[in-house]
Parts: C-alpha cells; structure tokens; sequence
C-alpha cells in the first residue's frame, strides 16, 4: 500500500514537472518578446523626451528630416535635440527587427526547421530592403 | 518646422489612433494619414513616413502585451509576415515612384473592399473557436498554426483550428504591398483575412495582426528614413501619443466580448470605406 502510494506520488512528480517545463518553455519566450518589445519602445520614448527637453533648454530647433545613421553620430556627441529625436525614431524601427532575431534564435533552439527558414527569410526581406533601397 | 500648436495636436490624435489601433489590430495609420493631410495640411508624402513610424509603436506597445496575455498566435504570425515582408518591399519600391493620385485612388478601393469582406460573415468568433484540431490541411499540420489562448471575457481556453493557409498568406501579401505604399500597418486587411478566411477568433486575430504589422513596417519606415523623409520631430511626438494610446486600448481589448470587438471592426471598416469613397469621388480635383 505504502510502495503503491509512493509510486503514485513518483508519477505524479514527474507530471507535474514536465507541465511546468511546458509552461515555463512557452512562458520564457513570451516573457522575452514582452521585454524586447516593451523595453524598445520605453528606450525610443527615452531618447525622444531627452531630445525635446534638450530643444528647450538649448533653443536649438527641432529637426524636420531624418538624418541617416552614420551622419547621426557627431548630432549626439554634441548633444543637439536633432541627434536624440532621430536616435529616438531608429531605435523604435529597429525593435520588431530584434523581436525577428530574438524569434529565429528561439525557433533554432527548437530545432524547428520549417519556422527557421521561414524566419530567416523575413530577416533577409528586412535586410533586402535596407541595404538595397536605403 | 513644425509649431507647437500642430505638435500638440498630433500627439492627441496619435494617442486615439494608439488606442483604436491597438484594440482593433491595426496599425492606426489609416487614422493618422487622413488626419495630418486634411486637419494638418502636410503632404502625403510626409504623413505616410511619419505614419509609419506610428504603426511601429501601435505593433511594438500592443503587441508586448498581447503576447504576454498569450493571445497571439506566434508561429501564425511567422508564416504570415514571409509574405507581408515581400510584399513590403514591393509596395516601398513602387510608392516612391508613383504620383500621389494613384496612392489615394489605391487606398480607396482597399478598404471598400475590406469593409465588404467583414460584412459578408455573420458568424461570431466563438462559435469557430470551440472546433478542434481536426481536419486541418496538411500544410496547417506541419506548421502546426492551429493554437489555443485564454478568453477573459469567459475565463475559458479555447482551442482553434487554422483555416485556408494558402488565402491568408495571399491576403498578408498584399496587405505588406499596401504597407509600404500607404504607410499603414495592413491590419485592416489581416484581422478580417485571419477572422473571415482562416478562422481565427477575433481577439487572437487582433494579437496577431497587431505583432505582425509592426515588422512590415519597420521595414518600409526604414527605406523612408534613410531618405531623410521621415520628420523626427512629428515622428516623436506620434511615438509618444500612441505608446499612451496603446497602454488604455490593449486594456480594453482583454477584457472586451468577442461580439463588441468584431462589432466595432465592421463599423470602422465601413466608415472608412465611406471616407474614402466620399474623398475619391468628392475631392479629387481640387485636392490633387
């Protein structure tokens, strides 16, 4: 009786953890796309207040075109609400390009072939259009 | 440059296009372009770069939380974003070549045709949503689309099957062309191809097309960037009205019936069919 029970409670161990293996699986990838995707924008909301509040202390204007990334880093050394606002609006654009990563690295851990491939040619499109069209 | 007064007064329509977009699943674009080209009297051109920007944050603000709350369907999301991105890069390509006339003409006729695609079906989301993962076509089985998510309405877990993969890949394709021509997030097009076509509830349909549009975007957004077009300052503020936006509607989204949300969708595809009808055949020789 006492062996039965104990092995029941072995099964029911062993139940218990594999669903909390599933669960936390399922709840670290979610988990992480939630931060990379909430983090990018709270970065980007940042980077634009420090860039209007740098207009208004230093009178300086607003910009009215982007300026391209590799121009853009003398605008932030020297501290000019162009430089912040535009770093502000890149670092916004660039967060559901992280989320595609950070998704290829989860479905490669996975070893799902289909949803890797499938994935690495979203990433290719994205990188198709910036190195050909920008 | 931009005054203050036009500043202010797009960071409160952003913020009504982040929450409308983030409880509709869409990017909130087809909000924002009317809104700065007819209220704010800027060019197309520059609406459609800095409404980009703006469907990013609608996506990227919603999205986190609806993935959170398992709502979205991750791996839907993947098969469909292969065919928006292509579609992206097309619409990008051709909307900096072609004259505005032809950009307005286009976005007419795509939401019509929407507005009338959501009518056409009568049938609630959970009436779908109790059929399980049987009969799937073999394409749907071996990317295993078919998924589960949590209702709060009802406090009950649902177990969908995916539909028509073929119809809905097409339909993201095309809506990632319309992305890049017209700056918006396409989700006018997804929630009703993934609802009407694949069968998905309307709330993970929502999720999903809120975390895929913000992809096509960022890849349209950036070509517009690099082209100096897109206004950082206007952008700014449009981030930081639709990231307030976002935080109320994906609130209300979670905790809305499944009815409303398929209620409201109707009514703002047929209101936006009606605009647009009404710009295209009114307003076309004096505006262009």
């Amino acid at each position: 009786m006492i062996t039965a029970r104990a092995r029941l409670r072995v099964v029911q161990d062993r139940i218990a953890a594999l669903r909390r293996a599933v669960l936390t699986e399922v709840e670290d990838i979610n988990r992480l796309i939630y931060h990379i995707l909430r983090g990018g924008v709270v970065v980007s909301v940042a980077f634009l207040l420090f860039g209007f509040i740098l207009a208004g202390l230093t009178g300086l204007p607003l910009p009215d075109h982007s300026t391209p990334p590799r121009s853009l880093g003398p605008l932030l050394v020297q501290f000019t609400p162009a430089g912040f606002l535009n770093l502000g609006v890149l670092v916004l654009i660039f967060t559901p390009v992280a989320r595609v990563l950070l998704s290829l690295l989860s479905f490669a851990e996975e070893r799902d072939r289909a949803y890797v491939l499938m994935t690495a040619i979203v990433l290719t499109n994205l990188l198709i259009s910036v190195v050909l069209l920008a | 440059m931009a005054t203050v007064e036009v500043l202010l007064l797009l960071a409160v329509a952003a913020f009504l296009a982040g929450l409308a977009g983030s409880y509709l699943g869409i990017g909130g674009g087809v909000f924002l372009i009317p809104f700065m080209t007819l209220a704010l009297g800027m060019p197309i051109k520059v609406a459609i770069a800095v409404s980009l920007i703006g469907v990013i944050a609608t996506s990227s603000g919603a999205a986190s939380v609806y993935v959170r709350d398992h709502l979205t369907n991750l791996r839907l999301a993947m098969f469909l974003e292969v065919g928006t991105t292509f579609g992206a890069i097309a619409g990008a390509v051709v909307g900096i070549l072609v004259p505005n006339v032809y950009l307005f003409l286009t976005f007419g006729v795509v939401v019509l045709y929407a507005a009338a695609s959501m009518v056409r079906v009568a049938e609630t989301a959970k009436d779908r949503a109790y059929r399980g993962g049987e009969g799937e076509r073999p394409l749907v089985k071996r990317l295993n689309l078919s998924s589960v998510y949590f209702d709060q309405e009802d406090q009950g877990v649902y177990r969908y099957r995916v539909d028509r993969p073929g119809a809905g890949f097409g339909a993201s394709a095309a809506a990632g062309v319309f992305s890049g021509l017209l700056g918006v997030g396409g989700g006018f097009i997804k929630v009703p191809a993934m609802n009407v076509l694949m069968h998905v509830p309307v709330k993970a349909a929502v999720a999903t097309s809120n975390f895929m549009i913000g992809v096509t975007a960022a890849a349209s957004a950036f070509i517009y960037y690099s082209q100096g077009l897109v206004d950082p300052s206007l952008a700014a503020m449009v981030i930081i009205g639709v990231f307030t936006g976002t935080n109320l509607g994906t609130r209300l989204l979670v905790r809305s019936k499944a009815a409303d949300v398929r209620f409201l969708f109707a009514i703002f595809l047929t209101g936006l069919g009606i605009a647009m009808a009404a710009r295209a055949l009114g307003l076309f020789g004096g505006v262009l």
